[in-house]
């Protein structure tokens, strides 16, 4: 039997481990190069430089379960519809910069922010497609 | 494992139904942050009482039955794999910790089932997308999932004891 403070503490650790790796996320994030990396069952099948965009794009990618529409603009990203139910994709609203990706699970689709192209197929494309 | 009586069958069928209905309920509420993977659990408030008071067999069939019919009910058929990769990495945790823990010391085990609970969804999410980035998503998971443990583990621990002192079953 272990005393009840030894579990505060151990809790206590990851607790405070999360929110520091939380703060590095959000301090180490860069806003010079932004390129949206949409990734569908972990294969990247667009890559688009958001600093180069220069008029809204939209475009769909299909998964296993329906559609993603997905919405481009200058300097952001995000996922304007879906036909999941339960919306979270849609939710997280535009993302700026490489702190946390969009994910739609249902879909298998994952849209990151990095600081290079992943779509080696394509070349990288800022205008409409 | 020896026979299930038709008293001990009934209290578990009791038990899922609980469970199913929190679970069924939790999934009508939208999600407070829009960030996937992040719940509140309630139903484990039924699977922490159940591994410290009926034993492994019994919780386990109790986990997994709620899991099954909670995403068939609730449509999130999809999610299932989620679902049951977090909810039995959960299980074994908390069972393991039965073993070490006191009764005053049960809400531990939902804590720390919580946090691997996060660590198994996380896992499953990264195999099913094939994109390891999805692991950023951990810390947030890990605070909300600590929180929630604690909640729904002070929630089971107060079940059980009030329910040891009635020495009712």
């Amino acid at each position: 039997m272990k005393k009840t403070s030894f579990w505060v503490i151990l809790i206590a650790a990851v607790a405070l481990l999360s929110a520091a790796a939380l703060a590095w996320q959000h301090f180490s994030a860069n806003a010079d190069k932004l390129i949206a990396n949409v990734y569908l069952d972990g294969e990247c099948v667009r890559s688009i430089d958001l600093n180069k965009l220069t008029e809204p794009e939209t475009f769909t990618v299909s998964g296993p379960v329906g559609e993603n529409v997905i919405t481009a603009e200058p300097g952001r990203i995000c996922v304007s519809h879906a036909d999941c139910p339960d919306q979270v994709c849609v939710n997280m609203g535009w993302r700026s910069d490489g702190k946390m990706p969009i994910v739609c699970l249902p879909n298998r689709l994952v849209i990151e922010i990095e600081d290079s192209a992943q779509d080696t197929e394509n070349p990288i494309d800022g205008v409409v497609g | 494992m020896k026979k299930i009586s038709t008293k001990q069958l009934t209290f578990m069928a009791l038990l899922t139904a609980i469970a199913l209905a929190i679970h069924v309920a939790e999934a009508q509420i939208p999600a407070p942050v829009p960030i996937p993977g992040v719940k509140l659990g309630l139903a484990n408030i039924v699977t922490v009482y159940a591994v410290f008071t009926l034993g492994a067999g019994p919780a386990l069939m109790i986990l997994v039955a709620r899991i099954l019919l909670g995403s068939l009910f609730a449509g999130q058929v999809m999610s299932l794999a989620y679902s049951l990769a977090g909810g039995l990495l959960c299980f074994v945790v908390m069972l393991l910790l039965k073993r070490i823990l006191t009764r005053r010391q049960i809400w531990v085990a939902s804590v720390i089932g919580a946090i691997f609970h996060n660590i198994g969804q996380i896992l499953v999410a990264i195999v099913v997308t094939g994109t390891p980035a999805i692991v950023s998503y951990l810390p947030v998971l890990l605070l909300s999932g600590i929180a929630a443990g604690l909640f729904t583990g002070f929630a089971a621990q107060t079940f059980i004891r009030r329910m040891d002192k009635r020495d009712m079953k």
